[in-house]
């Protein structure tokens, strides 16, 4: 390979310097100053005070409730994320007249237009008393409650995050080969047999980018849990918020920082291994 | 002023908090709303009338800007007000609501808030001071502003050290509201509170995010100070804040939307919105817990480093006349220190005994003291009862 010459050399390092220093002072820094907080103590006042112990990775244990509901809602969110999304891409790309496809597009991008904190007040009226419990009372089920429950925080993750998987499960079946839907009904395959031997697989790059997308947002999620859970279902992200917000614990809410980002770097790359080896010699050009 | 109004009587004060829930709820645009309350035509004289009202002339303000920024609770101001004085200075206010005080000092911890103007409550003053965070009042230039005419218990905890750091806005109690349709026992402590909330209460109440009030409601429900930082007590104040949490509707400082639809019975409660909630539903009780709550009141203050200094000033003035004073706490209700706004309020909300209450029942109340906003064990024992 030829080396690069001088001037082009000089070129690529004031290309690559806009991100770089993105990268290290939108990233390394307030990771590294994090770190070294988690590591302090709480000031009087709160606040950061200096100093160096492992007392708040010790005192992790008081947020496991926060670790646990965060644990289990963000793989469960994003698994019914991925459940109802992917009918809903399939049409998109494949069912639909080209026609239409466009407008149904923009509709499902639409709703990114308004605020997730003023889509999700609505459905904290939706979901109170006077909204669906009370058409349901209409045909017979009294004293429904879903506003402030498990439920309804389910219902505004799917409804918050749809879009995020929608959107890479479409583009990956868009690019589909029908060719090889039609040679599979010529060698005797029935639809269900097509779908799961020829469209899921060729759709994983989509449903790994979505799935990924979902899961790492979920991950830090805390507005959702704390309008539609009553600020009783609490994530980590809502822990995060109360720490550096109202108890000013700043070293503690580093330490779980901290912890979070480690949970995910490892969770993270388990993922990518598998879904790189289970996808070997096919398209990954979306991871 | 106000007396005009009174003989006119253009629209009934029910009538005109109806009007405005409807247009705060959307379904009636602005100009319907200031069309029917005949506020469009009283700012229409009041934007002719008020600058010649001023001790000072219109182009007195000077240059100050075209914006500013105001950081304040939620329900707690009225719009007409905010506008217009846009209308008269040409600044623009951004308005930030908060939910605790304990955020406010976060913020305000962390730098480069950009805010100009914020209403901290009594027991915070003296914490800013220490971590300078606030400014000394020129109150030179707050000529609206008369100290004799405010109530001291209510004006006294802005002054540190014999300096002077806010302005009297609001002050009030903190009680709890109850829907006497849905809750029949009628509780009268906060022992009862409690009480009803594992019992016939349960999953219709709800505690404030915010520390002060939510442990001071526990720790008085046991008989102890609403201000304890007694490790001991507060331990126990947090087993009965944790035992009742599977029974509550939320955690939340903004319980107005929850007792209105109905899903919630009852809720810590600051008083004026003990009334907004009463207005619009009459079984809505406001109660003074007998084993104890709070007194509070807020201020204007100007944090340090305010960028807008001069615009902030002629803003806390603005807000300091009498007349201003009375037709904010029309909308939010809160009772104004000052005897010179009080006069101006009709008789409704000037002896309203949830607003005034009797001297007897506020006895057992107190002022938050200033150890609560920073003591670490009250910050974890309410973050422990959150996540638990």
């Amino acid at each position: 390979m030829k080396e690069l010459s001088k001037p082009n050399r000089w070129l690529t390092a004031v290309l690559l310097a806009p991100t770089t220093l993105w990268f290290l002072f939108m990233l390394i820094l307030p990771l590294i100053v994090i770190l070294i907080f988690s590591f302090g103590e709480r000031a009087a006042v709160g606040g950061y005070g200096g100093g160096f112990t492992f007392e708040h990775y010790l005192n992790l244990p008081a947020r496991l409730k926060a670790f646990q509901n965060t644990m289990t809602f963000a793989p469960i969110g994003t698994l019914l994320c991925l459940l109802v999304a992917y009918p809903l891409a399939y049409y998109l790309a494949l069912k639909v007249d080209r026609r239409y496809k466009l407008v149904l597009l923009v509709l499902v991008i639409v709703p990114f237009w308004t605020s997730l904190l003023i889509r999700t007040y609505a459905w904290i009226y939706l979901l109170g008393g006077r909204g669906i419990p009370s058409l349901l009372e209409l045909i017979g089920f009294e004293g429904v409650r879903l506003i402030n429950t498990p439920g309804a925080v389910m219902i505004g993750i799917v409804y918050g995050y749809l879009p995020l998987m929608v959107f890479p499960i479409f583009v990956s079946l868009e690019k589909l080969d029908r060719s090889l839907l039609e040679a599979s009904s010529d060698l005797g395959g029935s639809p269900f047999k097509t779908f799961m031997q020829i469209t899921l697989p060729l759709s994983m790059p989509g449903i790994a980018t979505g799935c990924m997308l979902v899961f790492i947002l979920l991950m830090g999620e805390f507005l959702i849990p704390a309008f539609l859970g009553g600020g009783k279902i609490f994530f980590i992200g809502n822990a995060l918020v109360d720490l550096f917000l109202q108890s000013r614990n700043w070293p503690f809410g580093s330490a779980i920082s901290v912890t979070l980002v480690v949970i995910m770097l490892v969770t993270v790359s388990l993922y990518m291994r598998m879904t790189l080896r289970s996808n070997t010699g096919r398209d990954e050009s979306l991871m | 002023m106000s007396k005009s109004n009174d003989d006119n009587k253009p629209i009934s004060a029910k009538q005109f908090m109806k009007e405005f829930r409807r247009y705060e709820k959307g379904s009636i645009t602005r100009r319907h709303f200031l069309g029917v309350t005949g506020l469009g035509t009283a700012m229409a004289v009041m934007g002719t009338a008020v600058p010649s009202l001023w001790s000072g002339k219109a182009n007195a303000f000077g240059d100050l800007g075209d914006r500013m920024v105001f950081s304040t609770w939620p329900n707690y101001h009225n719009q007409v007000n905010i506008d217009e004085f846009t209308k008269m200075t040409g600044v623009n206010i951004q308005i930030n609501a908060f939910g605790s005080n304990e955020e406010m000092l976060a913020k305000l911890q962390a730098g480069g808030t950009g805010w100009d103007v914020f209403v901290p409550t009594n027991y915070t003053i003296s914490n800013y001071v220490e971590l300078d965070l606030i400014q000394e009042l020129d109150l030179s230039k707050l000529p609206n502003y008369d100290a004799a005419a405010n109530n001291p218990m209510f004006a006294g905890p802005a002054t540190v050290n014999g300096t002077v750091y806010g302005v009297p806005k609001n002050w009030g109690t903190t009680g709890f509201i109850v829907n006497t349709k849905d809750i029949k026992s009628g509780p009268k402590s906060w022992k009862d509170f409690f009480e009803v909330t594992k019992g016939a209460g349960s999953g219709h109440t709800i505690l404030h995010d915010y520390q002060l009030t939510t442990i001071g409601a526990a720790l008085c429900a046991l008989g102890y100070s609403f201000n304890s930082i007694d490790a001991k007590e507060l331990a126990e104040a947090e087993a009965v804040l944790i035992e009742s949490k599977p029974h509550l509707f939320a955690i939340t400082s903004d319980y107005q939307p929850g007792m209105r639809s109905g899903d919630a019975w009852m809720s810590i409660c600051w008083n004026g919105d003990g009334t907004q909630l009463k207005n619009d539903i009459p079984e809505m009780d406001y109660v003074i817990a007998t084993d104890g709550g709070e007194i509070w009141s807020d201020f204007y203050c100007i944090p340090t480093g305010a960028p807008h200094l001069e615009a902030a000033y002629a803003f806390i003035n603005y807000m300091q006349d009498p007349y201003i004073q009375a037709r904010d706490a029309s909308v939010h209700g809160y009772a104004p220190a000052d005897a010179r706004a009080i006069a101006l309020q009709p008789d409704s909300l000037g002896s309203d005994p949830i607003l005034h209450p009797a001297a007897d029942l506020m006895s057992g109340l107190e002022f938050g003291a200033a150890q609560t906003l920073t003591d670490p064990i009250r910050a974890e024992v309410m973050a422990r009862f959150k996540s638990a």
